[in-house]
């Protein structure tokens, strides 16, 4: 701790703040631009100058340190101050001089009204120019579909450069030249290949980066802000929907440092033009081999019969994105008439609660990354299954603990050093026999980790995979007090409400792909479009989007998409997040629960709640797990590693990623253009389109 | 002219006298339609503004654009009126105006019906028109008519209190109550007219008694003329004692539900009323059809002096609503029954006690 | 003073006064202004009709930036704005509900590109309700129309600005 004296308080702060961090702590608003606390420091916009006593000249408070500074002559604290006069001069001058070359667009910039110039330049700025040159003029830079960039209005504090380099790992960004001349671009003017790149908007303090999706929609004053939970991935990062009357404008990251920090997936972030697209608006029932628009009335009455008929015939898959109360309100309204052939995992991933909680939970939490030693990834991509926790690893990684970073499955660029030990099981299995160097490194590891994803997770032999990783682990004692370092990285945002709530084959139910496979007369997709379910079985998809799931169904339910309704999602820590109606539901749209309750109604065994209220009471109640404050974790219980998996002969095969297009993995996101142009721009096709524009 | 209807028999006579009353009609209705122009004309004079003038030169058209605006709108009657009632109100109101006008000379030997009992005879008729008032604010089934219909009644009958009293002193110095006769009494001059008879007392001269009496009761006859004038504005619901109707507070009193022809009966019943408040006031105190320095005998000269002495007085009228505001409903009461019925019962009291002292007329 | 009240009451001073004023003012010259055929002169500010103007050569004057939807009191007015095949930003819908619209002129005061002003027409009245919800051709075609007008209004307003 070092001493300092900011406008005439002195505090004690930790020796290596910065004096901008010192003077926040003393309660002094510091102006920057460059400064970002998730960011290295770049020190050149210099706009954040504070006046140190004794200092010829004012210092720019982003970068120097508390510690360094001089003392006084009789060993007085540093003194320094933050609104002199001289301190506002200063700051005035360079005002006016990234002023100098910033147009005067603002009416028609994206960024007005949240722009961080404008701000500064109604306390700093000067009425009248003193400028009369001609202005700077830069050309745009191709950035993707997702970022518009307007470079003129740049003043190069290099915040994106430094994010995508650091945070998001693909050195693609980069300046161009000097003083005058010094331009932002990409590498050879190629889009970003980064799944964070939208983040580099939220960054900029002014318009040069703005979202092209979002170009010149909407004003931020106008927006409504509802804050939320992404369902994109599992991570649950927290967002801010923005809306406009009935429609999602945008999606903004909220920070929460135990899970996302504040950034937010490209997909997340871009999905929401999806939700204007292929909406299910009112109830259709299949007649003579079309969909015909029926009343709701209707609707429920043939749901009800098809529910009625023998339990073991009848199937409840559920998708990737609902909402736990719509999950149990249809495993309640299963379990009541008796079907026991319910699964929340449409991809065919082998987990199950068998080992407990803990057992499909990443126990380790986000967090906990960063106090990690060595992680060994199995069968995953962290980069496409979650790229917000990748960014984590990655931050892990460039505090210098985490060096030993492991993977055994399909090779990628996970934007950082790994060892690859192997793209097929044998990698594994001489792991668990504790061959090789890198089980040593595991072994001797203090705070080891092990991430299993669902690439070997939905192999047929997924459950042996598990139980070998398990093996591994246990052999390397990642399970130990204070730590627990058997982590599942799912894909689906749904998948651990859903298996905390039961929805999972009991006493003799059958999976997703016995369901598939084994003639059932009714199925109900709850959202699930990622299966083909067979001729001859009668399909109920109760859904958001005209996906593969309502194009093969025989009825079809429309529900709202998680932007339209409150529901309960749980994380892949199995943290309890709440997500918040936005927009009302479109068309006739009714929550899942209402219509499970509706249904039991119809059938003559009505559910036992009528509001969401109660819904979540009774959830609470049966599920502890869920009876927690939102944003927390439910204490863990017994979990052993011995009970993951299933002993038994693990294939040859090698591994594959189960997302092999980012963009496109849910209903949501492939009814959004935005994500088809960066899906489309990922492939090498319509590069050159968006090049022209 | 009850000579020429007498000559011409019954039946042409009876036909005859239907046709003079149509020719009386038609002469009122259109001295109401000009003076109406001329009440606006006064009116915005008066506030510097020009008032009609889009219709005709200088808009004096203007009534019978407003009457062919009124009749061609549609007549509004609400739900919850009585819709008989409602409809006959109007008629009433502008049947009565009318009716007075039968025993009003207009010219020497010019009248309808040379009654010897005239001035009862309008007493009577005259105040059957706040029937037509009250009938109309209570038809109308709404607040504020109801409540202007109220205050009109009271207001009406408390002045007709003191015009009573006011015509009983003309009487009394008169002695008849034949119209006629009123005017008649007053043709020497200017001096002679009840209002000014006060100085016909020094000119008449007599023992220093009765020249000074006269010269007292013709000081109360000026008086008693101003009070007829005031009397005559409230009985006309003319401003400023224009409570029934007062749009501050009642909107338009009895009139709010009424609309075209109906409101336009109402609102012709009350000018038909007001120019004759005008004739009676010339015919009682301003010498009628007789010019200031002497009699006239020629009837159509008579007619037009009358006229004249008419128009001046409803400038007077248009003048009073122009620059007086209007009175509190308490503030007119309290004119009405402590100031004017005792002053004019005293006033009453000396011109009897000279009556019966000096007898004869005055 | 109650005598002296009676008194004054009964001589009618008060009114003979007022008679006497009433006939002063009677014969002085009328300022009235004889509408629909004279008309008073209007003030290079006056706030009348709404119009969007335009470039000289054409093009639509408005940036669709929203300061004048933001500023409006009286919430007239509706924009939605997306990026023109050009990509320069425009409006794609411009409404202005003059039922709503208070004519206070901010929308004028906030635009930064003299797009929507308030030109000098104040005869517009329609004879429906729905005649009077402006839209973007209605508002763009006003422009065309008052153009001469409005600027030479905003170029005799210049200097005070």
């Amino acid at each position: 701790m070092a001493k300092i004296i900011v406008d005439g308080q002195e505090l004690d702060v930790p020796g290596e703040y910065t004096l901008l961090q010192a003077c926040e702590a003393a309660g002094a608003q510091i102006p920057r631009f460059c400064y970002h606390e998730r960011l290295s420091v770049a020190g050149n916009c210099r706009m954040c100058l504070v006046e140190v006593k004794g200092a010829p000249k004012e210092v720019a408070s982003c970068s120097q340190a508390v510690k360094d500074q001089r003392p006084g002559p009789n060993g007085e604290p540093p003194e320094v101050f933050t609104n002199s006069p001289r301190v506002k001069k200063a700051r005035q001058g360079v005002m006016e001089f990234l002023l100098i070359n910033h147009p005067l667009d603002c009416p028609i910039c994206d960024q007005g009204g949240e722009c961080d110039l404008q701000d500064q330049a109604v306390v700093y700025g000067s009425a009248e120019s003193r400028f009369c040159e001609s202005k700077r003029a830069v050309e745009e830079k191709n950035m993707g579909p997702l970022i518009k960039t307007v470079m003129t209005r740049c003043i190069q504090c290099t915040r994106c450069v430094r994010f995508v380099t650091e945070v998001a790992g693909v050195p693609e960004l980069g300046a161009t030249g000097r003083g005058g001349d010094m331009e932002i671009t990409t590498y050879l003017n190629k889009a970003l290949s980064s799944e964070l790149s939208g983040n580099v908007v939220d960054l900029c303090p002014v318009g040069a980066l703005t979202s092209r999706p979002y170009a010149f929609n909407a004003r931020p004053w106008e927006l409504k802000k509802t804050e939320s939970i992404d369902v994109m991935d599992a991570l649950g990062s927290n967002i801010r929907i923005d809306t406009r009357g009935a429609d999602v404008l945008r999606v903004e990251p909220r920070v929460n440092d135990d899970v996302n920090e504040e950034w937010l997936s490209d997909k997340g972030r871009h999905a929401c033009d999806g939700l204007r697209r292929q909406r299910l608006d009112k109830p259709y029932a299949r007649k003579e081999g079309k969909l015909v628009p029926v009343s709701w009335a209707e609707a429920i009455e043939i749901f009800a019969k098809q529910l009625s008929g023998k339990p073991e015939k009848v199937g409840f898959i559920s998708g990737d994105l609902n909402e736990v109360e719509g999950l149990k309100a249809s495993l309640d309204l299963a379990k009541s008439l008796g079907i026991k052939n319910l699964d929340c995992r449409q991809d065919g991933a082998l987990l199950d609660d068998s080992a407990g909680r803990g057992g499909y939970l990443f126990n380790s939490t986000v967090n906990g990354i960063e106090e990690a030693d060595v992680i060994l990834i199995v069968g995953a991509n962290p980069r496409y299954d979650a790229p917000v926790l990748n960014a984590r690893i990655r931050k892990a990684y460039l505090a210098g603990k985490l060096q030993n970073i492991a993977l055994i499955g399909e090779d990628f660029d996970l934007t950082y050093p790994h060892a690859h030990l192997g793209d097929d099981v044998k990698a594994l299995e001489e792991l668990a026999k504790g061959k090789g160097e890198f089980a040593k490194i595991l072994s001797n590891a203090e705070k080891p980790m092990i991430i299993i994803g669902s690439s070997a997770l939905t192999r047929a032999d997924g459950d042996k995979v598990a139980k070998l990783a398990a093996e591994a682990g246990a052999k390397a004692k990642i399970v130990k007090d204070g730590w627990n370092g058997w982590n599942v990285l799912h894909t689906a945002a749904s998948r651990v409400g859903a298996m905390d709530i039961g929805f999972l084959p009991k006493d003799g139910g059958l999976t997703t792909y016995q369901m598939l496979g084994s003639k059932l007369d009714t199925i109900v997709l709850l959202g699930a479009d990622e299966v083909v379910v067979p001729e001859g079985t009668f399909v109920i998809y109760i859904g958001s989007h005209g996906d593969n799931g309502a194009h093969r169904a025989d009825l079809v339910l429309p529900a709202p998409a998680y932007t339209e309704k409150n529901g309960t999602y749980v994380n892949l820590e199995g943290r309890v997040q709440l997500g918040r109606m936005a927009v009302a539901p479109k068309g006739d749209a009714k929550e899942e629960w209402a219509i499970m309750r509706a249904v039991s109604q119809v059938i003559g065994k009505p559910l036992p709640y009528d509001t969401l209220e109660e819904l979540r009471a009774k959830l609470k109640s049966d599920v502890p797990a869920l009876n927690v404050a939102e944003g927390e974790i439910a204490p863990a219980i017994d979990f052993d590693l011995r009970f993951v998996g299933n002993d038994g002969v693990a294939d040859k095969y090698k591994f594959s990623n189960v997302i092999q297009d980012y963009f496109l993995t849910n209903p949501i996101a492939r009814a959004s253009q935005t994500l088809a142009k960066c899906s489309a721009e990922r492939r090498g096709v319509g590069a050159n389109k968006v090049a022209a524009e | 002219m009850k000579a020429l209807i007498d000559a011409l028999g019954p039946l042409w006579g009876s036909l005859a006298g239907i046709g003079l009353s149509l020719v009386y009609m038609v002469v009122v209705l259109l001295t109401v339609a000009f003076i109406l122009w001329f009440d606006r004309k006064v009116w915005a004079a008066v506030q510097m503004r020009k008032g009609p003038n889009m219709v005709g030169p200088v808009g004096i058209l203007q009534s019978f654009a407003d009457f062919i605006k009124f009749v061609l709108k549609e007549i509004v009657v609400p739900s919850g009126a009585n819709k008989t009632i409602f409809v006959i109100a109007p008629i009433i109101t502008v049947v009565t105006s009318f009716l007075t006008w039968a025993v009003l000379p207009v010219a020497p030997g010019w009248v309808l019906s040379d009654m010897n009992v005239g001035i009862l005879y309008i007493l009577a008729v005259s105040s059957l028109g706040v029937y037509g008032i009250i009938m109309g604010g209570w038809a109308s089934n709404s607040k504020y008519p109801f409540l202007g219909a109220l205050r009109s009644a009271a207001q009406m009958v408390s002045y007709e209190v003191s015009i009573g009293f006011v015509i009983v002193c003309v009487l009394l110095v008169v002695g008849s109550l034949n119209l006629t006769d009123i005017v008649n009494h007053q043709k020497a001059g200017i001096w002679d007219w009840n209002a000014f008879a006060f100085i016909g007392a020094l000119m008449h001269g007599g023992s220093p008694a009765k020249m000074g009496m006269a010269f007292v009761v013709g000081l109360i006859l000026f008086a008693m003329s101003v009070v007829f004038f005031i009397s005559a504005l409230a009985e006309t619901n003319r401003p400023p004692f224009d409570l029934p109707e007062a749009e501050s507070e009642l909107v338009a009193g009895y009139q709010v539900e009424y609309s075209a022809t109906l409101y336009l009966l109402f609102m012709m019943g009350e000018y038909v009323n007001i120019v004759f408040m005008c004739a009676m006031i010339s015919i009682l105190f301003l010498g009628g059809w007789n010019l200031p320095w002497g009699e006239v005998t020629n009837p159509f000269l008579g007619f037009l002096v009358l006229y004249v002495k008419i128009w001046a007085m409803f400038f007077m009228f248009a003048m009073v609503k122009a620059i007086v505001p209007r009175y509190r409903y308490d503030q007119l009461m309290r004119i009405g029954w402590k100031i004017f019925l005792p002053t004019t019962l005293v006033c009453v009291a000396i011109v009897g006690a000279y009556v019966a002292f000096f007898g004869g007329n005055a | 003073m109650g005598i002296m009240q009676a008194i004054k009451g009964a001589a009618m001073t008060d009114f003979l006064g007022a008679f006497v004023l009433a006939m002063k003012v009677y014969f002085r010259r009328k300022p009235t202004v004889n509408y629909p055929f004279e008309k008073g002169p209007l003030s290079p500010r006056f706030r009348g009709e709404h119009a969007l103007r335009r470039y000289p050569n054409g093009e639509e004057r408005c940036i669709a930036c929203k300061l004048c939807e933001a500023i409006c009191p009286a919430q007239a007015i509706t924009i939605e704005a997306e990026p023109r095949d050009d990509g320069s930003r425009r409006t794609t819908r411009y409404d202005i509900d003059m039922t709503k619209c208070i004519y206070c002129g901010f929308c004028q005061e906030a635009c930064p590109v003299d797009a929507i002003v308030e030109g000098p027409n104040f005869e517009f009245a329609t004879e429906t309700r729905e005649e009077l919800f402006y839209d973007k051709d209605r508002l763009l075609s006003n422009g065309d129309r008052w153009e001469r007008e409005i600027a030479k209004n905003i170029e005799l307003d210049a200097p005070y600005r």
